[in-house]
C-alpha cells in the first residue's frame, strides 16, 4: 500500500493541529501524525493561553474551547525566604485563560478531524524523507513511508527530525529551559475563596527569587477550574552549574512554601509533569523555517516569548501552524512547493508578524539570564526593603534608608542599583 | 506559620511519579552508554532529570526509563553525549491528563 | 483452508493510575485512562506470528463499551486484520460466567476459526476464568500458559504448543479448533505501524455486534446471567515489618542482609 497526501503534519500539538485544521478546511488531503495515544497525551505547558490568535483560527473558539478560567488577576512576586513583594494587576476582560493543554489540544485535533484531516495516533515519525534533489517528499515510521507534497514539522521542542535533516543543530543548554509542574486538586469554591476570584475567573502568577533555588528562571501558579498548576522553570545553561538538589524538590518546596501552601492546603497532587521550552528570543529559531516541501512550526521553530512577567507559546504555536496551513494551500494552488516559494508564503509573513516582532523586542530576559546574580539579589533586596518599611518594631525608616540598608545587605551600591533598574526597565 | 496548620511534607519523587500515568513499554526508549557515563565528572542528569531516572549508586549512574516524563533534558545537558534519546513508540510512555 | 485466529481483548483501566484516597479509603478514578489488558498483547503478538508463518487471518474480539474501539484500533495498528466489538447494554454487569458465555457464542457465530487466543489473565481482576470457561461452553480443548506455537498441521488439524511453568516446559498436541491461554510477558508485542493505523481510518475494519446480531437469551446475560456475588471487600492485613536499613556498599550490604535472613531462618536453603 502506498498512500500520498497533500500535506502530512508531524505532531498534533497546538501548531500541528492548527496546521492540519487550516489545510483540511481548504479541502486539502491532510494526514496528522501523533506519537502519543489519542490527542493531547504528551502535552505539557505552564497554564495560560492568550485567546486572540485562537479566535482568529477557530471560529467556534469562544463557544466550544475547553476554557477553565479567564485570567482576571495578574501577579508578579519577588520571593526571598517566606517574604515576598507582589505586584498585582486586575481587570475584567477575556484576553487570556487557563486550561489543561491536554484538553485544549484534544479540542483542536477534534476540529481538525471534523474539517476532514485524517488523524493517526500512536505513531512516532522516525525521519522526514527527501529525494535525491533534496526535496522533502514524505515521512518514515518503522521503515514505512507515507508521501506528501508538503510536510509540516511541528515535532515540538525536541527537534529529533530537524536535527536528522541537518536543518537544526543539536539543542544546547543555552537554548532551552526546563519546566517542572504539579497539578494540585483544590476544589472550585476553595479556589474562588482563597484567590479572591468569582466563578470562571482566575489568577496568573509569576514568581522569582529563591523559589528557583536562586537559579535564573521563575515559578508560576495558575488557577484552573478546580485545580491549581504550580511549577518552576529554570534555564538549563545556568542550572547545569548551579543546581544543588534534585529538581523535583524545587517544585515540592514551592508546593509546601510557608507563604503559599495555604492557597492549596490539603490539595492532592493529581499529576506531575515536565517539559523543555525554547529559550525566548531568536536563540532557538532554525536558520530557515521552510525548505523544499517542508515548513517548521511551533516550538520546533523556537516560537516562545518570555518577557519575565508572562509567557506566550501556545498561541504563537497555533498561529504559526495556521500560517503554515494557509501557505500549504497557496503553494499547492500555485503548484510550487519549492524552498523559495514556501519561504515567501510562510517564513516571510511569520517573520513580519507580531510574533517575531515580539521576540525581537523582548530581549530583556536574555540579558537577565546572563546575570544570574539578579535572580538572587533583587528579590532579596525588594523583600528587605519591604520588611524594613512594614515590619516595624521600633524606629520607622524612610524609603531611602530602607533601600540603602537593604542594598548594602546584598552588596549593591546605589549607583549599581540605579543602573540595573534602568537596564531592566529598558530591556523588559 | 501563625495558623497552626501542620506543615505539609515534601513528597518523594517515586511517589510524585505515581501521580502520573504511564503505559510502560518493554522496549527502553533511552539508552545510556555506561562507559562514557562513568567518565563524566559532573553527572548533571542526576540532579536535573525531573523524574530522577538517573540515580547515583556508589559513584555510578543507574538509569531506568520507566518514570521518564519525556522532557528531553538529559539529552541536552549530558556533557558526554552518552545518551541515545528518542520517544517511546506505539503510544507508550507517559500519558498526561491534566498538564 | 486458510488459518483463522481469534484474539480476545479486554479493555481495562490502567491500574497503575488507580490510587487510593488515604482520607476516604476509596479509589480515585478521575481521569484514569483505559488500555488494552497488557497480557492480551502477548496473545496478539503470538497471533501475528501465526499470520507471518501461516498466513493466518487474525480477528480481535472484545466485549466492552463503545470506548473500547480505541483498544481495537491499537491491535489493528499492530497488524490484526479486523475486529468485532461486542457491545450492548444488556451485557453490562456481567461476571466471568456471563462474559465467557457471550464470547463463546460470538466464536460460534464466527464459526470457522482454528485457534482462539486469550491473555492468561487481566490486570483489573486476574481471575484467568475467561479462556477456560469459553473452552468449557464450546467443549473445546484448552491449554494455558502457552508461550510458543511449535507446529501447526492444517491437514491433520493439529496444533503443537509449548507451555511454560515455573519449573518445567511441557508440549501438547491439540485438535483444532482449540483455545489457548497465552503466558504473561512471554512475547514482546510489536509496535503499531503507520500503515496499519491508516487502515483503521480508511477501511473501517471494526464491526460492532449487539445482542441483535447474537440473539442470546437475556436471562444468561449481564447481571441476570451472573451468579457471582461480591459479599465483602477486605484489605490485605498489615504485616508488621522490622524495617531495618543496612548501610554500606551494595556488595557488603547484601552479605549482611543474607546473614541476617539466615539468622531469622527465613531462607529456603541451608546457610
Amino acid at each position: 500500500m502506498e498512500t500520498k497526501f497533500d500535506v502530512v503534519v508531524v505532531g498534533a500539538g497546538p501548531a500541528g493541529a492548527s496546521a492540519a485544521y487550516t489545510a483540511a478546511r481548504h479541502g486539502l488531503k491532510v494526514l496528522l501524525v501523533e506519537r502519543g495515544r489519542g490527542a493531547g497525551s504528551k502535552q505539557v505547558f505552564g497554564g495560560r493561553v492568550y485567546a486572540a490568535p485562537l479566535r482568529e483560527i477557530y471560529e467556534d473558539f469562544d463557544k466550544e474551547a475547553p476554557i477553565h478560567r479567564w485570567v482576571r488577576k495578574e501577579r508578579v512576586s519577588l520571593v526571598h525566604g517566606d517574604r515576598m513583594v507582589t505586584f498585582e494587576y486586575e481587570s475584567d476582560r477575556t484576553v487570556s485563560f487557563t486550561t489543561y493543554l491536554t484538553q485544549l489540544t484534544s479540542w483542536m485535533v477534534e476540529k481538525a478531524v471534523s474539517a476532514g484531516a485524517i488523524f493517526v495516533d500512536e505513531v512516532r515519525v522516525d525521519s522526514i524523507v527527501r529525494d535525491d534533489a533534496g526535496k522533502v517528499i514524505g515521512v518514515e515510521s518503522g521503515g514505512e513511508r507515507v508521501y506528501a507534497d508538503i510536510v509540516v514539522d511541528a515535532e515540538g521542542v525536541n527537534r529529533l527530525l530537524l536535527e536528522k535533516l541537518g536543518l537544526a543543530e543539536k539543542t544546547r543548554p543555552s537554548q532551552v529551559a526546563l519546566g517542572v509542574k504539579e497539578v494540585v486538586k483544590v476544589g472550585e469554591d476553595k479556589i474562588n475563596e482563597r484567590f479572591g476570584v468569582a466563578p470562571g475567573e482566575g489568577v496568573s502568577w509569576v514568581l522569582t527569587g529563591d523559589v528557583t533555588g536562586n537559579m535564573p528562571g521563575g515559578a508560576f501558579i495558575y488557577t484552573n477550574k478546580d485545580t491549581v498548576s504550580i511549577g518552576v522553570v529554570v534555564y538549563l545553561e545556568s542550572a547545569v552549574n548551579m543546581v544543588k538538589e534534585p529538581i523535583h524538590i524545587l517544585v515540592e518546596k514551592l508546593r509546601t512554601h510557608p507563604s503559599l501552601s495555604r492557597l492549596w492546603a490539603d490539595g492532592d497532587v493529581m499529576e506531575y509533569a515536565a517539559r523543555l521550552t525554547p529559550e525566548s528570543g531568536y536563540r532557538y529559531m532554525p536558520r530557515k523555517l521552510a525548505t523544499h516541501g517542508l515548513m517548521v512550526a511551533g516550538d520546533a521553530a523556537g516560537l516562545l516569548l518570555n518577557t519575565g512577567y508572562t509567557f506566550r507559546g501556545v498561541d504563537y504555536a497555533a498561529l504559526s501552524g495556521y500560517m503554515a496551513g494557509n501557505a500549504a494551500v497557496k503553494a499547492l494552488e500555485e503548484g510550487d512547493t519549492g524552498e523559495e516559494n514556501l519561504r515567501r508564503l510562510y517564513e516571510k509573513p511569520l517573520l513580519e508578524s507580531f510574533i517575531v516582532r515580539d521576540l525581537k523586542r523582548h530581549r530583556g530576559i536574555e540579558w537577565l539570564m546572563s546575570n544570574p546574580e539578579f535572580f538572587k539579589k533583587y528579590p532579596a533586596l525588594a523583600t528587605g526593603v519591604a520588611c524594613r518599611l512594614f515590619d516595624l518594631e521600633g524606629e520607622a525608616p524612610t524609603v531611602y534608608e530602607a533601600l540603602r540598608s537593604s542594598a548594602s545587605d546584598q552588596g549593591l551600591s546605589l549607583l549599581r542599583l540605579v543602573l540595573d533598574m534602568f537596564r531592566v526597565v529598558r530591556k523588559l | 506559620m501563625s495558623t497552626g496548620e501542620a506543615k505539609p511534607k515534601l513528597i518523594r519523587v517515586e511517589d510524585l511519579l505515581q501521580r502520573t500515568v504511564y503505559d510502560v513499554d518493554h522496549r527502553a526508549h533511552i539508552i545510556v552508554d555506561p562507559e562514557k557515563c562513568a567518565r563524566c565528572p559532573k553527572k548533571p542528569c542526576t540532579y536535573l532529570c525531573p523524574a530522577s531516572c538517573y540515580v547515583l549508586v556508589d559513584d555510578r549512574v543507574v538509569f531506568s526509563y520507566e518514570g521518564c516524563l519525556e522532557c528531553g533534558t538529559c539529552r541536552v545537558i549530558c556533557p558526554m553525549e552518552a545518551i541515545t534519546w528518542n520517544f517511546p513508540v506505539s503510544g507508550k510512555g507517559v500519558q498526561y491528563r491534566f498538564a | 483452508m486458510a488459518l483463522r485466529v481469534i484474539v480476545g481483548i479486554k479493555w481495562v483501566p490502567n491500574t497503575q493510575a488507580v490510587r487510593f484516597d488515604p482520607k476516604t479509603g476509596t479509589l480515585i478514578r478521575e481521569g484514569v485512562p483505559s488500555i488494552v489488558n497488557p497480557h492480551d498483547l502477548d496473545a496478539v503478538e503470538l497471533a501475528l506470528q501465526l499470520k507471518e508463518r501461516y498466513g493466518a487471518k487474525v480477528t480481535a474480539i472484545s466485549m466492552a463499551p463503545p470506548s473500547a474501539v480505541k483498544g481495537l484500533e491499537h491491535v489493528i495498528g499492530m497488524g490484526v486484520d479486523d475486529a468485532i466489538l461486542i457491545s450492548d447494554r444488556v451485557f453490562a454487569g456481567s461476571d466471568t460466567l456471563a462474559t465467557s458465555y457471550v464470547i463463546a457464542q460470538t466464536l460460534k457465530r464466527i464459526g470457522d476459526f482454528n485457534l482462539a487466543l486469550f491473555g492468561q489473565e487481566t490486570i483489573d481482576s486476574s481471575t484467568a476464568h475467561i479462556p477456560a470457561q469459553v473452552a468449557g461452553w464450546l467443549e473445546l480443548p484448552y491449554i494455558y500458559y502457552v508461550d510458543r506455537i511449535e507446529d501447526l498441521d492444517l491437514e491433520q488439524n493439529v496444533v503443537t504448543v509449548r507451555r511454560i511453568l515455573e519449573d518445567r516446559l511441557e508440549w501438547y498436541k491439540l485438535k483444532m479448533p482449540a483455545i489457548l491461554g497465552v503466558a504473561m510477558k512471554s512475547q514482546k508485542p510489536r509496535p503499531v505501524s503507520i500503515y496499519n493505523k491508516l487502515r483503521v481510518r480508511m477501511e473501517n475494519p471494526i464491526k460492532v455486534w449487539s445482542n441483535k446480531e447474537l440473539g442470546l437469551d437475556p436471562r444468561c446475560l449481564g447481571l441476570k446471567g451472573s451468579p457471582t456475588l461480591v459479599t465483602k471487600v477486605t484489605w490485605t492485613p498489615e504485616v508488621p515489618r522490622k524495617k531495618q536499613v543496612i548501610e554500606g556498599p551494595p556488595g557488603e550490604a547484601v552479605k549482611k542482609l543474607v546473614e541476617k535472613l539466615c539468622g531469622e531462618g527465613v531462607l529456603p536453603f541451608e546457610c
